[in-house]
């Protein structure tokens, strides 16, 4: 992409005398463009946590300040205490935002598991239609979704419970979940499986012994994306609940800036504090990630 | 659902016909074509292993596509009870100037992120893509702003555009690029640029990370040979690397472009839609409409001239995922 066309002529002539490393215009090219990506994406997240350690007053400081003068962590204290009002409201969100995700991700795991060895290993009459799901679920609105599954909740009197979030996310995660676990049943050689049922296993018993095993990467990966998936949501939860006892924290992050909308600390304090546990799980378990879209949506 | 044409089956291996003797083909033919009650009959155990998946699915996908449908040809007043009342809804929607506007809005904003978070995810896959010492700490670092939540994004560049105490305004006040303090949010002409930059931001770690995957799979060999006949770097990009992710480009593309059609929740709390309803888009249009002034009938109508618009999107999503299979079958 950060090419020149003229530079790369004069290659050939010098790669007799230096062949290791010749120096190029557009790897050099190549690292600009790289500082600037990284700076695009650091610089918010820093400027959230920097403000989340200024005072109230400091963080209206003119010009911006990039160091805290007087750097205070009397916010995360406030947020991250039981002992007061404010404090019991966000720790309340995030114990109801860690129940969503891990029912979420936990349910969806047990469903799409199976479903996921069924697409890779059967051949049943209408087996092609997990593709076309995956696709409607990636096709339709949000929002063609939204007023009906709002009357059916309704209906079953769901709204205001954190079961309407839980089906709603399991449902609309396991398309992907099930392709992308499908990827990595596909890599797994049946003649595996075959041994181990030649040896007196049953299909069950050769399932869990022999396939889950290998595929746990797989597993662990779909699991995450789900978590994040669940902990993120933003517009069934905004929707479906009510009661402000039930909130999720992005929801619940909504509430805090419409009651103290000029604590900008506090509000990127909290911001931080929802973005650490995902940060942290992504980064720790990317190279899963990766390989399971490497292997699952993209090599099939 | 059942515009989606589902004859392109990928194939269980079956032997080449032609190989076959005569006879074995035409015995084949039958065998292939029969009843499909009996084919699912025989595989009724298999059905077992996605009732799970089937059964939510049935309920919180396909019955919501349905009742919408139905409910756009309602009035539904907001104290309950509904009237049929045809089309009205339609022609309400789509004689109304604000529709028109709203839809140069949607254009506009999907467009645009579209192709710049693309070019820059593109470009970030290539740069990445390099060994270099520390290669998987920056991968990580690009991918937080796509893990980090919507709501918490949305504030932190609320925050950076904010009219008075922004770090963007401020910093370009510091340097003397601009004289009088820049408005981002509250413009109606920078509104939009604003929100596209912070959705760019958002979204260029899923194409980087969609395109290294893609990356990996275009063969060494290939590259190798490609350098040895001469080519120079940009040459190889435009004759090798692109041809080879074809398809997962296109695949790309056309999720972000969904994507950024559906998008709500940035601009919801960002901006709301406003000022003026400069950032208004479809979704937070229909958003509005439904939950806000609770005209569910114009709303659900509102949601079927989108998911028209986008049935015939996936009518090209489904062309260019299964060209793929096509190209394979031949080689």
């Amino acid at each position: 992409m950060s090419v020149q066309p003229g530079q790369t002529q004069a290659e050939p002539r010098r790669a007799p005398k230096r062949r290791k490393r010749p120096f190029r215009t557009d790897q050099l090219l190549g690292w600009v463009f790289l500082a600037f990506l990284l700076a695009y994406a650091v610089i918010p997240m820093l400027w959230m946590l920097s403000t989340s350690l200024k005072t109230q007053f400091g963080a209206l400081q003119q010009p911006p300040r990039w160091i805290p003068e007087n750097p205070t962590l009397a916010q995360y204290r406030l947020l991250l205490s039981p002992f007061n009002d404010v404090g019991r409201d966000f720790l309340r969100y995030l114990l109801n935002s860690l129940w969503v995700s891990t029912a979420t991700t936990v349910l969806g795991v047990l469903v799409a598991v199976p479903a996921a060895y069924a697409f890779s290993r059967f051949r049943f009459p209408g087996r092609n239609a997990l593709f076309f799901t995956v696709l409607v679920r990636n096709m339709f609105p949000l929002v063609v979704f939204l007023i009906p599954l709002f009357i059916l909740m309704k209906n079953l009197h769901l709204v205001n419970t954190h079961w309407s979030l839980i089906i709603t996310y399991l449902t609309f995660g396991l398309p992907l979940s099930i392709w992308l676990l499908k990827g990595f049943y596909d890599n797994i050689p049946p003649q595996l499986e075959q041994a181990a049922r030649i040896d007196g296993a049953s299909r069950f018993q050769a399932f869990w012994l022999i396939v889950m095993p290998l595929s746990s990467p797989g597993i662990i990966a779909t699991a995450i994306y789900a978590f994040i998936q669940a902990w993120n949501e933003y517009v069934y939860a905004t929707t479906f609940l009510t009661d402000d006892r039930l909130l999720t924290l992005p929801v619940g992050l909504q509430r805090f800036f419409a009651e103290y909308s000029t604590n900008w600390p506090g509000l990127m304090a909290a911001s931080f504090i929802m973005s650490v546990p995902v940060v942290v799980m992504f980064l720790l378990l990317q190279k899963y990630f990766v390989r399971a879209l490497t292997e699952g949506a993209v090599k099939s | 659902m059942s515009t989606v044409p589902l004859q392109h089956e990928p194939q269980p291996p079956l032997p080449p016909e032609q190989a076959l003797p005569e006879g074995s083909a035409r015995r084949r033919a039958p065998e292939r074509q029969r009843n499909i009650l009996l084919r699912i009959r025989d595989h009724w155990a298999d059905y077992l292993y996605i009732a799970p998946a089937l059964l939510v699915m049935v309920v919180v996908i396909g019955y919501p596509l349905v009742y919408t449908v139905y409910l756009s040809f309602f009035e539904t007043p907001p104290r309950g009870g509904r009237n049929f009342n045809g089309i009205d809804n339609y022609t309400t929607i789509l004689t109304s100037e604000r529709f028109w506007m709203v839809t140069r809005n949607t254009f506009n904003w999907t467009i645009f992120s579209t192709l710049f978070a693309f070019l820059l995810g593109f470009g970030a896959a290539l740069v990445i893509q390099r060994e270099f010492i520390g290669r998987g700490i920056v991968r990580g670092i690009l991918l937080i702003p796509w893990v980090i939540s919507l709501v918490a994004a949305a504030y932190v560049w609320r925050w950076l555009y904010h009219s008075d105490y922004g770090l963007i305004g401020g910093m370009l006040q510091e340097w003397g690029v601009t004289q009088e303090r820049f408005v981002f949010l509250d413009s109606t002409r920078w509104v939009m640029p604003s929100l596209i930059v912070a959705n760019v931001w958002k979204e260029f770690p899923f194409v980087m990370i969609m395109l290294l995957a893609g990356l990996q799979t275009v063969p060494d060999q290939l590259m190798r040979a490609a350098r040895v006949d001469g080519a120079n770097s940009w040459n190889q990009f435009i004759h090798v690397t692109v041809p080879h992710l074809k398809n997962v480009i296109v695949i790309t593309i056309l999720l972000l472009f969904v994507a950024n059609l559906n998008s709500f929740g940035l601009i919801w709390i960002m901006t709301g839609g406003g000022p003026a309803y400069a950032s208004q888009i479809w979704i937070v249009e229909i958003y509005t409409l439904a939950f806000r002034s609770l005209r569910f009938g114009l709303a659900s109508a509102f949601s079927v001239i989108l998911f028209l618009f986008m049935l015939s999107i996936g009518y090209f999503y489904v062309r260019a995922m299964t060209s793929g299979d096509r190209e394979r079958g031949h080689a």
